[in-house]
């Protein structure tokens, strides 16, 4: 207990530091104060792990963080200094709760389900006019995002809740990272052709009992269940349909009551099944051995697959070096986007200017490269950097089938020159490993679907139905007897306290001196 | 008038703080526990947690889980501060030293190691409330060794010559005179180890690897999404706690106890 009273003591000391300094150094100029809220590790923070370190680095070794950058960037572009306050959160939950205390911020970059609930809850404030003119050299955003993402933003109504709003996602969100969800593996154990068998049914066969683990966190378990409960009919769905897709993703999203009683004895498998839930022991365990099959965000799984390629763990020891693979189930798989919004009352220039900065292609690679999961930009000097990483020469390799064409002209589309986005690659890299992880190709894209905000009331059906999960039920029964048995307990200890006093049931002393003696003892 | 310095005003530091980290705080969750989603009044959390099953179950499983945990810390904890505290040995508190070093090493890293090793030894993913009720008594065993040990240290050893005299053997001279004696320590002990390990899910997350689900946790998961049954699931544990603690005579005023609570 009083270590938790020094935390929040502690907790309101660094609370207020950001305020005094802030305090302190804006008693000159008039300086813009722009206050981004985004996840831990969310972007260059300079130093070793960044993109430029082995090209330039400051007087003293380090590479600048890439905020100092924008700082600098904006000073220059618009004449007006900046500081920018960045402070980060751990879940979506968290960043929501920051909110709701009402801390103000200018930029948060919450997943697509929380901005829908942003949205439908009236948070925010739209993107301005200007940010979508490509005309204007400094609009990085709009002249290098992905044509995938931009057409995904623009033909998704961002208030589900409410059938008269037509605001689509552009208008409120810009991307910044994406991926899917899929699984890590180790080949050493798992055969490929089993996984495509059994898609996401992994989490419940028997096959791997106590090797696979799950997200510790409701949503992405109740699509891992939904996927399974529905499979016959995503599998019946007419892939050449235009509609497809529109149509998964409604599969894919319910949340009706007979769903979900449906969905709480699959997910009941499921915790019979698997290893255990994670939600960052995953990478880990998966590269030491104790798992075969990690449920995980694409992101995280390159990150799991270059450390035990790499045979080093996070901090730079030797461990024997393994090879992980990356599967993405082929009936469906989720697709998850985070993305820069504005609460009310933001300051819309600043806050934009800073997404168009993020967005300069150079800075979505130093971005990229510092966290691993795969940006929304666009763009040449992304290509190039995707290619760097993966692209081989066919001349290096002896058999043909070692190496594919991969094609990710429907991401980059006309932000590169035509044709460029064709590269060569590994065939291993590009059907199971790193680059399918990083970029999965069209085809793949095609059977994602993204998870909608579920709404008030469906939220906390799926929030019970998650706790009923993860506890332990005991019988009435059980409960019943386990109170009455607490009732005695408290009753006769109140009744020896206080009995002496009634003189119901004092105790005849044995002998005068027992008593004496006893109470000297006390 | 004038202010006069008296001793008491050394006291208004810590009643600052009382009032705004401790009693304020308390407010604030009866406030959202006894609300709606409207702000409004209400006692459908209070209705809605005694008669969730689940969510009783979890108290239940709770309690049990840092029952056994206390029982198993006061078992190993007890002879080991018996022996310390009457050794004759010059350098016991070399000795002590093994038994509270653990304490300064950071925690996340010792539940790490805990990790490995029952993976090494095949537990992890196994046994998953074994794991967590191991955890807890490796993490917690210094919090009951140290207030048995300072009491057991001060009894008088006239005391158990005066037993001896009298007749009494070894058995009964610690049945009557010791463990009455360390009574005071026993009790902080329990408190130390007892509430604890009903709420810090950090053990139960990576030893039971997430399948465990402990009040503690079923909180933070509740202030995800509804604080106002999260803060009522908080109260009734604050009920819970209190409750025991008063049972146990953790609030008598007594000077040994206020002694062995370190």
């Amino acid at each position: 207990m009083k270590k938790r009273r020094l935390g929040a003591l502690a907790l309101a000391a660094v609370a207020a530091l950001p305020t005094l300094l802030f305090l302190a150094g804006c008693s000159g100029e008039e300086t813009v104060v722009l206050r981004v809220f985004n996840w831990e590790e969310y972007i260059d923070e300079g130093g070793e792990g960044s993109y430029q370190y082995d090209y330039e680095v400051n007087e003293d070794g380090s590479a600048p963080p890439i905020i100092e950058d924008f700082e600098a960037w904006y000073e220059e572009t618009y004449s007006t200094p900046i500081h920018v306050e960045y402070s980060t959160f751990g879940t979506n939950e968290d960043m929501y709760n920051q909110l709701q205390l009402g801390d103000k911020y200018d930029l948060l970059c919450p997943s697509e389900y929380m901005i829908m609930k942003l949205a439908a809850e009236d948070y925010l404030q739209p993107y301005d006019e200007s940010f979508f003119d490509p005309a204007i050299e400094e609009n990085y955003y709009i002249r290098n995002v992905s044509p995938y993402i931009r057409e995904m933003f623009e033909s998704n109504r961002i208030n589900k809740a409410d059938a008269s709003d037509d605001a689509t996602w552009a208008d409120y969100a810009a991307g910044y990272m994406w991926g899917v969800t899929g699984f890590t593996y180790n080949p050493a154990y798992v055969e490929e052709e089993e996984l495509s068998e059994l898609g996401w049914d992994i989490m419940c066969a028997g096959q791997y009992q106590n090797k696979v683990t799950t997200k510790d966190n409701v949503r992405d378990s109740y699509f891992v269940a939904l996927a399974i409960l529905y499979r016959d009919e995503i599998e019946a769905l007419d892939k050449s349909d235009p509609d497809y897709n529109k149509k998964l993703t409604a599969i894919l999203n319910r949340t009706d009551e007979e769903t979900i009683t449906k969905v709480e004895e699959i997910m009941r498998e499921m915790d019979e099944n698997i290893y255990g839930y994670e939600t960052d022991t995953g990478k880990a365990d998966i590269v030491s051995g104790k798992i075969w099959l990690n449920f995980a965000w694409s992101g995280d799984a390159v990150y799991a697959m270059d450390i035990a390629e790499a045979g080093e763990d996070e901090e730079g020891n030797e461990t024997a070096s393994t090879l992980l693979n990356f599967f993405i189930p082929e009936e469906c798989a989720n697709l998850w986007f985070d993305g820069w919004v504005m609460p009310k009352g933001a300051n819309r220039q600043a806050a934009q200017a800073f997404v168009n900065f993020m967005s300069k292609p150079e800075n979505a690679v130093r971005n990229m490269y510092y966290i691993g999961y795969s940006g929304v930009i666009a763009g040449e000097e992304v290509l190039s950097y995707v290619k760097d990483c993966y692209e081989v020469d066919p001349a290096d390799y002896e058999n043909a089938e070692d190496v594919t064409s991969y094609d990710l002209s429907y991401f980059f589309g006309d932000t590169v020159e035509a044709g460029s986005a064709v590269f060569y690659a590994d065939s291993e890299q590009a059907s199971s490993r790193q680059l399918h992880a990083h970029y999965p190709t069209e085809d793949v894209t095609l059977r994602c679907a993204v998870m909608d905000y579920y709404g008030e009331e469906a939220n906390e059906a799926i929030n019970e139905l998650w706790s009923r999960i993860k506890s332990e039920t005991l019988d009435a029964w059980a409960i019943a007897v386990i109170c009455v048995g607490i009732a005695l307990i408290i009753a006769a200890v109140l009744l020896s306290k206080f009995g002496g006093k009634l003189d119901l049931f004092r105790p005849k002393p044995k002998k005068g001196y027992t008593r004496i003696r006893q109470q000297n003892l006390r | 008038m004038r202010l006069r310095f008296s001793r008491k005003m050394l006291g208004i530091p810590y009643a600052v703080f009382l009032v705004f980290f401790v009693l304020l705080p308390m407010l604030v969750i009866l406030f959202y526990a006894f609300t709606d989603k409207e702000m409004h009044l209400s006692f459908g959390n209070f209705i809605q947690f005694f008669s969730d099953p689940t969510k009783l179950s979890t108290i239940v499983y709770s309690l049990v889980i840092a029952l056994i945990t206390t029982a198993v810390c006061l078992a190993i904890a007890y002879p080991v501060a018996y022996i310390l505290a009457r050794s004759k040995m010059k350098k016991k508190f070399i000795l002590l030293l093994l038994f509270v070093t653990p304490m300064w090493i950071n925690f996340v890293l010792r539940i790490n190691a805990i990790r490995e090793l029952l993976s090494w030894v095949g537990l992890l993913g196994e046994a998953n409330y074994f794991n967590t009720i191991f955890g807890m008594v490796y993490d917690f065993l210094p919090f009951m060794i140290l207030p048995l040990y300072t009491t057991l240290l001060k009894i008088d050893e006239s005391l158990y010559e005066a037993s001896a005299d009298l007749g009494a053997g070894g058995m009964t001279t610690f049945t009557r005179v010791t463990v009455p004696l360390s009574m005071p320590g026993i009790m902080s002990g329990i408190t130390m180890v007892f509430l604890p390990s009903m709420t810090n899910y950090v053990v139960s997350d990576m030893l039971g690897n997430s399948k465990v689900t402990i009040i503690g946790k079923f909180i933070y998961e509740y202030f995800g999404t509804n604080w106002h049954m999260g803060s009522m699931v908080a109260l009734i544990l604050l009920i819970v706690v209190f409750l025991s603690t008063w049972l146990t005579g953790g609030f008598k005023e007594d000077e040994t106890v206020r002694g062995a609570n370190l």
